[in-house]
């Protein structure tokens, strides 16, 4: 028995630019969560995601005859689109926008801004855990966060998310590293890393 | 391999994602004879665990039925409108052998177009009672700054309010201001419903067919009804129609 034919996202562009509306809401249901959520994990704001998502597929509607596959995935292209609607959406709403801190690179977010209200009780623990570890995403300065999100939430590769970022390829590395170890702090500074602060050191071993 | 080579391996290592089969070796051997470089692969390994936790429980994450909605009726509009930019061409090369026949018609469709709007304009200013299912500012409305004041009939459409909410605005400013479009006050399209008390809306630009405009009890041409006009249509969160005004 022969699985069904899955067309590719390059196949799916071409007939939705020549007007097939299921083509159009195949491509939009492959990639719906992707954008909505990468917007989501950046903006923290449900609002915000929303229309991310509907600017970045209006936009794919109307210049969708521009994109290169060549030259990026799809997935990459869209996760672009979606991070420049997210900075352009958030510099407009700054003043309403919580716990993105650009300055505080090498500082402690307070405890208190990653401790839930709730009672702690009521919550299932790892529920719990889990706010806390979107709460120290969203408190890292952008740049950091954009990489965590695409290589780590999303897991685009890192040429991928070089592509999507629209920046060299060890950059993101570096950014990554960089990213990793303010994650890691602001963890195990709400108390849930439990995996030791390390500092590179040369190794004769 | 020491431990400032393993640093650089060290995210690759904990994502499994390292090509070289001989570096990751080296790496995981490096991990066995030093301590410090075994912590740090399993600080990075519970740090991807913690993360992939909270990617897996936003899996079902997606944004809400009104935005698909919203998108569907984009695609649906461009669709009609690309159809009919490549229709006109087409027209235009069989015109060169039936040139005097075209301008003739086209002359003829100027003409009706003139006194239809000519009738349109005089029916409507007689017909005060129809002012009681015109749905009047409120259909718009939002609650707090995100209302749209007044919009009267036959309001340039260019001339939009600036404190109508950025997303609303966008999507009904479907031409450039300086092509001043005029357009309809918005009619109900469900009776009694109070628009005010949701959430949020959206105005997205369609065409329909000319006899939508008796739905609402405008005159129609029984010559053009099936021609297309232009209407901005007002959705509710839940993606169903509200509300239609009608362009010209």
């Amino acid at each position: 028995m022969t699985k069904p034919m899955v067309p590719s996202d390059a196949e799916l562009l071409r007939s939705m630019l020549a007007g097939d509306e299921r083509s159009f809401t195949a491509l939009y249901g492959r990639y719906k969560g992707l954008v909505y959520r990468f917007a989501l994990l950046m903006s923290g704001q449900a609002s915000i995601a929303e229309e991310v998502t509907q600017e970045v597929f209006l936009a794919l509607l109307r210049n969708g005859g521009r994109y290169d596959p060549q030259r990026a995935s799809l997935k990459a292209y869209l996760c672009g689109a979606a991070r420049n609607q997210v900075l352009l959406l958030m510099k407009r709403e700054r003043p309403y926008v919580q716990l993105v801190d650009e300055s505080d690179e090498g500082q402690e977010v307070p405890i208190a801004q990653l401790i839930s209200d709730d009672d702690p009780l009521g919550d299932c623990a790892r529920n719990e855990a889990n706010r806390l570890v979107r709460q120290a995403v969203l408190a890292l300065p952008a740049r950091y966060r954009e990489v965590i999100v695409l290589c780590d939430f999303q897991e685009l590769s890192y040429a991928e998310a070089a592509l999507a970022l629209d920046c060299p390829l060890g950059t993101v590395n570096s950014r990554l590293h960089r990213g990793h170890a303010l994650l890691s702090k602001k963890l195990r500074a709400a108390g849930l890393d439990p995996a030791p602060d390390t500092e590179v050191m040369r190794c004769f071993a | 391999m020491n431990c400032h080579d393993f640093e650089k391996l060290a995210l690759a290592l904990a994502r499994n994602s390292l090509p070289d089969a001989t570096a990751r070796d080296q790496g995981l051997i490096h991990t066995e004879v030093c301590n410090h470089c075994a912590a740090r692969l399993a600080q990075e390994r519970a740090l991807l665990a913690r993360v992939r936790a909270v990617a897996a429980e936003m899996a079902g994450e997606e944004p809400p039925a009104r935005v698909d909605a919203l998108l569907v009726a984009a695609f649906r509009a461009q669709t009609v409108a690309t159809a009919s930019s490549i229709v006109i061409p087409a027209r235009s090369r069989v015109g060169r052998r039936f040139s005097w026949k075209l301008a003739a018609v086209a002359a003829g469709i100027l003409i009706l177009i003139s006194v239809m709007a000519i009738i349109w304009k005089s029916t409507n200013s007689r017909m005060p009672q129809r002012e009681d299912r015109v749905v009047a500012p409120t259909p718009l409305n939002t609650p707090g700054p995100r209302a749209e004041p007044p919009v009267g009939r036959d309001q340039v459409a260019g001339e939009r309010p600036k404190n109508l909410p950025k997303r609303v605005r966008r999507h009904a400013s479907v031409k450039s201001p300086d092509e001043a479009e005029v357009v309809t006050q918005f009619f109900s399209l469900r009776e009694g419903e109070d628009l005010t008390t949701l959430d949020s809306l959206q105005v997205v630009r369609v065409e329909l067919p000319g006899s939508a405009l008796g739905e609402v009890g405008l005159p129609v041409d029984p010559e053009t009804m099936n021609e297309p006009v232009k209407a901005d249509v007002v959705l509710g969160q839940d993606g169903l129609a509200r509300a239609i005004r009608f362009v010209r």
